[in-house]
C-alpha cells in the first residue's frame, strides 16, 4: 500500500490533496460571526452551561482584542466571511463501515484506515467541525486510556474535562486562541492513566472540505503521573481561490515523571491560514516534546510552548518550517523555565524556497530562582532562491544567574562546492541539491516515525526538483 | 538675554532663541526649525514598538533645565594633524569657523528608525557636539580625543556629533561624556558617523554618566565603499541608557565591526538597539556586544542584522554575551536575522546569558586567589573578547580604568601579575 502520510506530499505543480468533495453538509451555519452563533454551536452540541458560558465569555475576548501585528500578514482574514459550523454527520462512530460515503472516500483516498491497522493504536479523523470517526485498540481502552472527540469526551468524561479544558490555555488568551475556545468543535481527547505506556502513536487527521471554512479543533492531553504517550496529526485540504482559516487550540498536561510527544505534520493548501495555539506544561521530572513540521499553509503562525513548572522537567522542541513559493512559515517555540533544575532544547530547521519566507521565532525565559536551568537553542536556515526570505527572531529573558543559556544560528545557501562534488559522483543537480537539504534537516527527521520519516525524504526530494539550475 | 528652558517646554519660539543665543546663520536656523517640525511629526515611543518594549520612558525627567552653555569640549588633536587640515573642535566653535563644512554634513539624514523622534529633537535642539572631520587622503597619527563633562547632573543636554572621514583617510576618535552622579538628568546626544570610500575609521566612545542620568542615544555609521569601520561603545554609567545603532553597510567591499562593553550595578537599565544593514555586495559586518552584570542590572539587546534582497556575498555575525552576576541581575538578549538574500558568504548570530562557571572560580581559587579577586579575573578576562580587539593604547586605558570602577581595581595589574 502506498505510504501512509497523510500530510506529506506535496508536489511542486500540484498539490495532491488540493480535490474537494461536491456533497451538501449535513449542516452549515450562515457566515460570520456573533454571540448568536457561538451559542448556537453550543445549543446544536447541547453542552453544559458552563462551557456556552465560557465560550461567551472567551468571544467577548476575541472581539476586544487587536488582530496580532507583530508577525506574518494576516489582513487576508476577514473573520465575517467565514463558516465557523459545518457538519456532514452527527456523531462520530467506531466503524469505519458507518462513516458517512463521501466522508469515507475522502479519507480512503488520504490512506487514513490502512494507516490503522498498520501502525497505529487509535486513529481520529476530524471532517470541517466535527470528529467523524474515532478509534482505539481494545488493550488500551482496557488500561483506561481514553481517546475520543473532544466533544464525546465533554459529553462521556464531563468532570475530567472540566478540571483540565482550559487550564493551559485560558478563554482569555491571545485573539486566536480566543476565538477558538468561542467557536471550538472538534479535537481529540486523550487521557492516559498512571503508569500507562502507550507504545503505538495515535493518530488524528484533520481535513477541511469547505471553502471559506474555518476550522478550530480543541485536542487536550493529560498524560498522568509516569505515564507515556505519543500523538501523531496530520491535516489537508483543498485548494480554493479564497481563504480558509485553521486555528486549533492544544493543551497538554503532563504529571510528574509523565512523557508526551506531539508530531504535527502540516500540509494544507496554499489558501489556509493557520495560527494555532499549542501549550504544554510540564511537571516535576516530566518530559514534553513537539515535533512541528510546517509544510503546507499561505500563512502558518504557530510557536509550541512549554512551561517547565517542575523541578527536572525537560522541555524539547523540534521545528522544520519548508515554504516555498507565497508561503510564509512563522513558527518556533517558546520555554518556560519556571523551576529549578529544568533544562530545554530547541532545534529549528528551515527552508525557503522561491518567493517563500521562513520565520524562527522564539522565547527562552528563565524566572528567578530557577537555579542549574540550562537552554540551548539552535536554529539553522538554507536559502535556496534569490527572492527567498529568512528570518530569525530568538527572545530570551534570563532573571536567573545560576544558568546556562545559548542560542546559535547559521544561514547558508546550497554551496556550490557542495554541489559540484555530489554531482561529480554522477547525480543531477537536482538530485544533489535535494541530497543537501535532506541532510539538512535529517537532525528532525530521525524523530519521526519511520513512515513519515520515509516520506519527508522523498517529499524533499519532489519539493527540490527544478528547484536548482 | 538669559534663557532658562525646560526640555518638556521647549516649541518652536524656543528653537529659535538658541539660534538667537548663538547667533546662527539663516541656514542652521532654517534647519533647526525644520527638524523641529520633524520633531514634532515623529511622535516619541509609545512603548508598544518592538524596540522600545524593555524600557519604559515614563520616569524619563522632562522637566529638568536644558543646558545651554556647555562647558566647551576638551579636545585632543595630535600635532601636525591640525596642519594637515584635520578639524577637532566644538560643534558651535565648528559653525563659525567652518561654516561651509558643517553645513554640508549637520542635520542631512535621518537617524535609527527606532529613535527618530530623538533623532529629530536633538538636531533641533543641540547647544553643543563634536566636530570632527577628517580630509581626503589624510592619515591622522595618534588618538584624536574629545571629551566633554557636564556640570550639573539635573540638566537636558542634546548633543550632536559629527564625525566624518573623507576617502581614504585614516583616523581613531575617542569620545568621551562624563557627568556628576546625583539628580535625574536627559543625555540625549547623538553620532552621525560616515567613513568615505577606502576610509579607515576607529570610532569609541565612552560614557560616563552619572547615577541619575537618563542616556537616551542614537548613533548612525556609514560605511562607503572599501571603508573598514570599528565603532566601540563602553557604556558604564548611567541610571537608564537606550541606544539605537544603526551600521549602514552602503558601499561595495566596506566592513565594519561594532563592539559592545557594558558594565552595570545597582537599579542601572541597558537597552541597546543595533541594526546592521548590508545593503551592497561584498560588505562585512560583525558586531560582538559582552555585559557584565552585576546587583539588579538589567541589560537587553535587540540587534538586527538584515541582508537586503540582491546583494551577493555579504558575510555577517551578531553576537550578544551576558555575565550575571548577581541572582537579581538579569539579560534579555535578542539577535535577530533578516535574511532576503540567497547568495550569502556567512550569517550566524549568538547569544548567552549565564553565571560564571563554579569550576573556573574554584580553580582559580586553588591557585590562591580569594573568591573575589577571582571574579574580578573571570570578568575581565571575559571582556577580553572585545579588548583585545582595541589596537589603541590611550583608548584601551580609559576604556580598561572606567570599567575598573564597576569590575574593581587594578583589573589590567592583576591580569600582568
Amino acid at each position: 500500500m502506498a505510504l501512509p502520510n497523510p500530510a506529506l506530499t506535496q508536489i511542486p505543480g500540484g498539490y495532491k490533496y488540493g480535490w474537494h468533495d461536491d456533497e451538501k453538509p449535513l449542516q452549515i451555519f450562515q457566515k460570520g460571526l456573533d454571540a448568536e452563533t457561538v451559542a448556537k454551536i453550543s445549543r446544536v452540541k447541547d453542552e453544559p452551561e458552563w462551557m456556552t458560558k465560557l465560550r461567551l465569555k472567551a468571544y467577548r475576548h476575541f472581539e476586544a482584542r487587536p488582530m496580532p501585528n507583530w508577525g506574518a500578514d494576516l489582513s487576508g482574514i476577514d473573520f465575517q466571511d467565514i463558516y465557523y459550523y459545518v457538519t456532514g454527520t452527527d456523531k462520530a462512530v467506531q466503524s469505519w463501515d458507518d462513516v458517512p460515503d463521501y466522508i469515507r472516500r475522502t479519507y480512503d483516498k488520504l490512506g487514513i484506515p490502512e494507516a490503522e491497522k498498520k501502525y497505529l493504536a487509535g486513529v481520529g479523523g476530524q471532517y470541517d467541525s466535527e470528529v467523524v470517526y474515532h478509534n482505539i485498540r481494545e488493550d488500551l481502552e482496557k488500561q483506561g486510556v481514553i481517546f475520543l472527540g473532544t466533544d464525546q469526551a465533554l459529553k462521556e468524561h464531563p468532570e475530567l474535562f472540566r478540571e483540565y479544558f482550559g487550564t493551559v490555555i485560558p478563554a482569555n488568551d491571545n485573539k486566536l486562541a480566543a476565538l477558538n475556545t468561542a467557536v471550538w468543535s472538534g479535537g481529540s481527547f486523550i487521557y492516559v492513566p498512571k503508569g500507562v505506556h502507550v507504545e503505538l502513536p495515535l493518530q488524528a487527521y484533520f481535513r477541511i472540505n469547505t471553502q471559506n471554512m474555518g476550522q478550530f479543533e480543541r485536542t487536550l492531553i493529560i498524560a498522568d503521573e509516569g505515564s507515556s504517550v505519543h500523538y501523531v496529526e496530520g491535516c489537508t485540504a483543498p485548494t480554493y481561490s479564497t481563504a480558509s482559516l485553521h486555528s486549533a487550540v492544544v493543551e497538554i498536561i503532563v504529571k510528574k515523571g509523565a512523557r508526551v510527544r506531539y508530531t504535527t505534520i502540516q500540509n494544507w493548501s496554499s489558501n489556509v491560514y493557520n495560527l494555532v495555539t499549542k501549550r504544554a506544561v510540564a511537571h516535576e521530572d516530566a518530559v514534553m516534546e513537539w515535533v512541528d513540521g510546517n509544510l503546507g499553509s499561505k500563512v502558518t503562525m504557530k510557536y509550541p510552548s512549554i512551561y517547565l513548572l517542575g523541578e527536572r522537567a525537560h522541555g524539547e522542541v523540534l521545528s522544520i518550517a519548508f515554504a516555498g513559493d507565497g508561503q510564509h512559515q512563522d513558527a518556533g517555540g517558546k520555554i518556560i523555565h519556571a523551576a529549578p533544575n529544568t533544562t530545554s532544547l530547541i532545534t529549528s530547521k528551515s527552508i525557503s524556497r522561491g518567493t517563500g519566507r521562513t520565520s524562527y521565532r522564539g522565547l527562552i525565559k528563565v524566572y528567578p530562582g530557577c537555579e542549574r536551568s540550562k537552554s540551548t537553542v539552535r536554529c539553522d536556515a538554507l536559502i535556496l532562491d534569490d527572492e527567498a526570505r529568512s528570518d530569525t527572531y530568538p527572545y530570551m529573558e534570563i532573571d536567573e544567574e545560576n544558568v546556562t543559556i545559548g542560542h546559535e544560528a547559521t544561514v547558508s545557501k546550497v554551496g556550490s562546492e557542495q554541489l559540484f562534488y555530489l554531482m561529480s559522483r554522477g547525480l543531477s543537480e537536482a538530485e544533489a541539491a535535494a541530497m543537501i537539504v535532506n541532510g539538512f534537516i535529517e537532525p528532525i527527521v530521525k524523530e519521526l516515525p519511520m513512515e513519515y520519516a520515509v516520506e519527508m525524504n522523498r517529499l524533499i526530494q519532489l519539493q527540490m526538483e527544478g528547484a536548482v539550475g | 538675554m538669559t534663557l532658562t528652558q525646560t526640555a518638556s517646554a521647549l516649541d518652536a519660539d524656543a528653537i529659535g532663541r538658541i539660534s538667537d543665543r548663538f547667533s546662527e546663520p539663516d541656514w542652521l536656523r532654517a534647519l533647526r526649525a525644520g527638524w523641529w517640525d520633524r520633531a514634532a511629526a515623529t511622535p516619541p515611543p509609545t512603548g508598544q514598538e518592538e524596540e522600545w518594549r524593555r524600557t519604559s520612558l515614563d520616569a524619563l525627567p522632562r522637566d529638568v533645565e536644558l543646558l545651554l552653555d556647555a562647558p566647551l569640549l576638551e579636545t585632543h588633536l595630535p600635532p601636525d594633524a591640525a596642519a594637515a587640515g584635520v578639524i577637532l573642535t566644538d560643534l558651535r566653535t565648528a559653525v563659525r569657523e567652518h561654516p561651509d563644512l558643517v553645513e554640508r554634513f549637520l542635520g542631512r539624514t535621518d537617524g535609527p528608525g527606532s529613535h527618530g523622534h530623538f533623532w529629530a529633537l536633538a538636531q533641533a535642539a543641540w547647544t553643543g557636539g563634536l566636530f570632527c572631520y577628517v580630509p581626503p587622503g589624510v592619515a591622522v597619527d595618534g588618538t584624536l580625543v574629545a571629551r566633554q563633562t557636564l556640570p550639573r547632573a539635573d540638566l537636558a543636554f542634546h548633543p550632536i556629533s559629527l564625525v566624518i572621514a573623507e576617502e581614504g583617510s585614516t583616523m581613531t576618535l575617542l569620545e568621551e561624556i562624563v557627568s556628576p552622579d546625583g539628580a535625574a538628568g536627559w543625555y540625549g546626544g547623538i553620532a552621525d558617523v560616515r567613513a568615505g570610500q577606502a576610509a579607515r575609521m576607529r570610532y569609541a566612545n565612552l560614557q560616563q554618566l552619572g547615577d541619575g542620568a537618563w542616556r537616551i542615544g542614537a548613533a548612525r555609521v556609514v560605511v562607503d565603499q572599501d571603508a573598514v569601520v570599528t565603532t566601540l561603545n563602553a557604556e558604564v554609567g548611567s541610571r537608564v541608557t537606550k541606544l539605537g545603532l544603526d551600521v549602514l553597510m552602503t558601499g561595495k567591499g566596506g566592513t565594519s565591526k561594532v563592539l559592545g562593553l557594558l558594565a552595570a550595578g545597582d537599579d542601572q537599565q541597558i537597552d541597546i538597539n543595533t541594526v546592521q544593514d548590508l545593503a551592497a555586495d561584498h560588505t562585512t559586518s560583525d558586531l560582538l556586544y559582552l555585559s557584565a552584570l552585576y546587583d539588579r542590572a538589567h541589560a537587553s539587546f535587540y540587534g538586527v542584522t538584515n541582508v537586503r534582497r540582491g546583494t551577493k556575498q555579504t558575510s555577517s555575525y551578531q553576537e550578544c554575551r551576558n555575565l550575571l552576576l548577581s541572582p537579581e541581575a538579569g539579560a534579555e538578549p535578542i539577535p535577530v536575522l533578516e535574511i532576503e538574500a540567497n547568495d550569502i558568504l556567512r550569517c550566524g548570530h549568538g547569544a548567552t546569558a549565564g553565571a560564571i562557571d563554579p569550576t573556573t572560580l574554584f580553580y582559580a581559587q586553588t591557585r590562591g586567589l580569594d573568591p573575589a579577586t577571582a571574579e574580578r579575573m573571570i570578568v575581565r578576562g571575559f571582556f577580553e573578547q572585545v579588548v583585545a580587539q582595541i589596537v589603541d593604547e590611550t583608548i584601551r586605558e580609559r576604556i580598561l580604568g572606567a570599567l575598573a570602577r564597576r569590575i574593581g581595581a587594578d583589573t589590567s595589574d592583576e591580569i600582568a601579575a
